[in-house]
């Protein structure tokens, strides 16, 4: 093997590096000469004698230089193309079987690549951008933000070459030709485009001058996905306008297709605005949390000399400030990278880990398909072999020739699987993905130059998986002399390779789909969870009000006047609003030191909500003990609050908590007053899968946040969906610049078990990809193994063996290797599986036995019966034309 | 001066496998160390060795490997490899049957 190589290496330098080999050769000989001369100058000889009979005595060079090139020629190049020749010939002159393996490769290419793809595109490729290596995430003063203020004093301060900002949190609302629709905007620094040259399709982005936050800026860059879809194409459209949150923007540019933005991950924002306080309310405010900052080192400096002169800087703006939290830098990192996502990171990381597997053994099931097809083929090919071997062809040479054809078939198969690639990408590209909220994301797979240098690897690596093994058997010497005799039909091996081809086809598909059925598991174990409120008889609307246009005054009359509307609509038993909507959306999980009132100080970790009157009840969330919230607790009256029942057991130690006092984390590091009045029942707060989380409800009308999104529930008598466009059509004319979305919780809740639903489909639809070309290798083996076998069977049938025992025969066959594959596909997923967990509701097995076994008795009761043909055409064997053609 | 079609076919290759077995040697060195040990009777054509040696090397029977030369110089040294070693063995063994084969029709001619 090692010997092959290294040949292989020399061949593949005369090939390519002809020039440096011909020095090489003028190099050797050149020093011959001299040592000659040196030779001859030793015993006396004059130097320039000595010369010219060293050349003598070498003989003709110009003709033993060619002599030498001819040896390197003729033995690699011209060899190669030969049996490339060949392979090429006897691969087309069998349509049916190159079809057929070409197929398979190109399915499992095609899916392999596309995976493949996206996770590169998601966890490694940068951002598009200028220099994008030079680009720095960066984060300072211990947030994942930073204030627009200070985003100015660290761009004055001229550390870098420049840092820009950008954030991707609140929706606004365009209005759309039919509706108003909510968009979630990339908010960017007035130097953004600027700064990291993002590259534009058509027109330009803004410039720092006329996107100065002083000057009001009404300018917008949108995606190329947004153009395409919602402003139809138009070459033209560089100039209109927009009308966003009820003021009108400009279009100044359109941003290319395939665009990756700065945070990477698949995100594509459809709107680019720069930052104004139309969007922004408190932008003048040094503590909030406006932008994320990413920094261009300048062209001299490296990373920590750029970290050092950046930390220079924000620690004298700390100083300046008075804030010496400031001074801190969290993060310095290249823009781009997953690391910056921290813990979500992992999970992303593990579901592409788990994903690139599964194609992987897609692919390997493919390849073990046409390795068995082969290795079928070369027991046809027994007589050709051995004439080749008889006239005088080595086993590498014929080896050499079987790989030829091999490779053919790769490439083919992975030429097809590429284009299966552009169109499933194409699909991709106009279906956003389903995402609980509106987050504009994308999943891309570009065939770029990497994807072609993959591909590459690939049709070798598909080559040498199907073709080395089958190559080897077929010129094994005791194969070769059947030239004299032709094989035995009754020598009958049990586990010859191809059998345990298909046996380790059958193992990996039970993986597969033991995975998929995992994923389905949990699918519909979450959907029977019960989140604590009810999900069939209510209707959750989403409203986006735009920032500015309401005091949380105005807001909660919004509110309350459209639930008081709403509550009046026949078959509405009642209405009521929050600002999150456990599960669905928003929310805050608050970690503080809290003082309880008899208790002392606990350290609380706890979800928070702001909910109107009759929230509960709306809801059909238990009232434990005590009461709900009621119009009167508004400001101005008692501070009150209700805990739930996990918080009460967690944090009160057995006190009943209605009536105590506990004091809440306020505004400005205050704490203030509020008092106990119910326990309610647990809800689930984040994800349909999570333990208990201890949470605090407030009034709305005492303690809400600044509004932004906002959230109404309905209970209902009717079917909720019926009620759904009237409910609409009533908050959207409270405020006509807000936008609206309602939906029954039911169908709101499923989009959050969302991630489950996209593995168990992927999964699920790469385990029945494998389980059909595993279904194609076991029909090709117990079809050969018949046609084998048919003088024996005709036999068999001669002494009488009924149309049963024969099928009976064939079927044994095939479930022998199927349970085989079964029972180690098996073994494999139990140990696999626990990896797994990471993405189940909380108390699932993923080892779960009944799963497992169901799952292999469904892959080998589908295995046996690809044998059905085959055992159909074994029980009309003739028994007196089967003896006669032996 | 013999040319190498002077030697029976085949045998310059022995010669060479036979050369190198000892020791890894460049080019000239082999070739002066066949005309050595021959007693100055075998006089190849120097350059013929070139296009055999690299014949061999394409075979796997040879490898190169950079080294200094007595004189100091940088030069390509050749080495047996373990199937070079076999292959010398097979040529050996068939020289052998060869040579005492036309030693038997020469003596029965004379």
């Amino acid at each position: 093997m090692r010997r092959l190589f290294d040949r292989l290496l020399l061949r593949l330098r005369s090939l390519f590096r002809g020039q440096a080999t011909d020095e090489a050769l003028r190099g050797e000989i050149e020093l011959h000469l001299q040592e000659e001369i040196d030779a001859l100058v030793s015993r006396g000889v004059s130097a320039r004698d000595a010369r010219s009979a060293a050349l003598r005595a070498f003989g003709p060079r110009g003709a033993i230089e060619d002599a030498c090139r001819d040896t390197r020629r003729v033995a690699s190049a011209e060899q190669m193309a030969q049996d490339l020749r060949i392979a090429f010939r006897s691969i087309v002159r069998q349509p049916t079987f190159t079809a057929v393996c070409t197929l398979s490769i190109a399915i499992a290419v095609g899916v392999n690549t596309m995976i493949v793809g996206v996770a590169a595109d998601v966890l490694f490729a940068g951002p598009s951008a200028a220099a994008p290596d030079r680009l720095i995430s960066i984060q300072v003063g211990g947030g994942s933000h930073t204030s627009y203020p200070r985003w100015r004093d660290l761009e004055a301060a001229g550390a870098l070459a420049g840092v820009a900002g950008y954030s991707i949190e609140d929706a606004v609302n365009w209005r759309g030709p039919e509706r108003t629709l909510p968009l979630v905007p990339m908010i960017v620094t007035p130097n953004f485009f600027d700064l990291l040259g993002v590259p534009i399709a058509m027109g330009r982005g803004f410039t720092a001058a006329e996107a100065r936050p002083e000057a009001n800026p009404a300018v917008v860059v949108v995606s190329h996905g947004f153009w395409r879809s919602k402003l139809g194409a138009d070459r033209n459209v560089v100039g209109r306008s927009l009308v966003i949150n009820g003021q009108s923007y400009t279009i100044v540019g359109v941003l290319p297709d395939r665009l990756r933005s700065i945070p990477g991950l698949g995100l594509s924002p459809e709107l680019y605005l720069p930052v104004s306080r139309a969007l922004v309310r408190d932008l003048d405010e040094p503590q909030a949390a406006h932008v994320q900052l990413v920094g261009r080192l300048r062209p001299d400096q490296t990373l920590p000399e750029g970290r050092a002169a950046f930390a220079t800087i924000a620690s004298r703006l700390a100083i300046e400030y008075g804030d010496t939290r400031f001074g801190g830098i969290a993060q310095f990192e290249p823009a781009g990278s997953t690391s910056l996502l921290g813990p979500m990171a992992s999970t992303i990381n593990a579901f592409f880990a788990v994903l690139v597997i599964a194609v992987g053994l897609v692919l390997a099931i493919a390849c073990a398909n046409v390795a068995g097809l082969l290795l079928a083929r070369a027991t046809t090919r027994r007589r050709e072999m051995a004439v080749r071997a008889a006239l005088g062809a080595g086993r590498r040479r014929l080896i050499q020739q079987l790989l030829a054809e091999g490779f053919w078939l790769a490439l083919f198969g992975t030429g097809g699987g590429l284009l299966l690639m552009i169109t499933l990408d194409r699909m991709l590209s106009r279906l956003p993905l389903p995402l609980p909220v509106p987050l504009p994301v994308h999943l891309r797979a570009a065939l770029d130059g990497r994807m072609l240098l993959y591909a590459l690897f690939l049709t070798i690596a598909t080559t040498l998986l199907c073709a080395l093994a089958p190559a080897i058997q077929a010129t094994r010497p005791s194969q070769l002399p059947a030239l004299k005799q032709d094989d035995s039909s009754f020598v009958h091996r049990r586990w010859t390779l191809r059998r345990l081809l298909v046996v380790g086809q059958v193992a990996v598909v039970m993986v597969l789909l033991a995975a998929a059925t995992i994923f389905l598991r949990n699918l519909a174990h979450a959907q029977t969870l019960n989140p604590g409120f009810d999900t069939t008889q209510t209707l959750v609307a989403r409203i986006g009000l735009v920032p500015g246009r309401h005091t949380h005054e105005t807001s909660r009359e919004l509110l309350e006047s459209g639930a008081t509307e709403i509550s009046a609509i026949p078959g509405v038993a009642g209405a009521s609003y929050a600002w999150a909507a456990p599960v669905i959306g928003g929310g805050r999980t608050t970690g503080a030191l809290i003082p309880i009132e008899g208790v002392g100080q606990v350290q609380a970790l706890y979800e928070t909500n702001f909910v109107g009157p009759g929230f509960f009840r709306t809801m059909r969330v238990d009232l434990v003990e005590g009461r709900e919230f009621s119009a009167d607790d508004r400001r101005g009256r008692p501070a009150v609050a209700i805990v739930n029942e996990e918080f009460s057991r967690r944090y009160f130690g057995g006190v009943n908590p209605v009536g105590r006092t506990i004091h809440l984390p306020g505004p400005n590091d205050r704490a203030y007053p509020a008092t106990v009045v119910g326990i309610v029942g647990n809800i689930k707060h984040r994800s349909i899968g999570e333990a208990d989380r201890a949470a605090i409800y407030e009034p709305y009308a005492q303690r809400a946040g600044a509004p932004g999104t906002v959230h109404v529930f309905v209970l209902t008598t009717r079917e909720p969906s019926q009620i759904a466009a009237t409910v609409a059509r009533i908050l959207e004319g409270m405020d006509p610049s807000a936008s609206v979305n309602v939906q029954p919780t039911r169908q709101a809740l499923s989009s959050a078990l969302m991630p489950s639903r996209v593995a168990a489909a992927l999964l699920g639809a790469l385990g029945a990809v494998g389980l059909s070309l595993a279904l194609v290798g076991m029909f090709a083996v117990v079809s050969y193994s018949v046609s084998r076998r048919t003088p024996e069977i005709g036999v068999r049938i001669a002494l009488g063996a009924t149309r049963r025992n024969v099928i009976a025969l064939v079927l044994r066959e095939a479930a022998v290797l199927a349970g085989a594959g079964a029972a180690i596909g098996s073994i494999a997923a139990w140990g696999g599986a626990a990896p797994l967990a990471m993405f189940l509701v909380d108390g699932l097995d993923p080892k779960d036995p009944a799963t497992l076994a169901g799952t292999a008795l469904l892959t080998v009761a589908v295995s046996v019966a690809a044998g059905w043909g085959p055992a159909r055409r074994a029980m009309r064997i003739d028994p007196i034309t089967a003896l006669r053609a032996e | 001066m013999s040319k190498p079609s002077d030697l029976i076919q085949g045998t310059l290759d022995l010669l060479i496998l036979k050369t190198v077995a000892l020791e890894p040697k460049h080019g000239w060195a082999i070739a002066k160390r066949i005309q050595q040990m021959s007693r100055e009777v075998l006089q190849i054509t120097q350059g013929s060795l070139y296009p055999a040696l690299h014949r061999l090397e394409q075979q796997g029977w040879l490898k190169a490997q950079p080294g200094v030369t007595d004189t100091g110089r940088e030069a390509k040294f050749y080495t047996l490899t373990a199937a070079g070693r076999r292959q010398l063995a097979r040529e050996l063994e068939s020289w052998e049957r060869l040579s005492t084969a036309i030693g038997l029709v020469v003596r029965e001619a004379e």
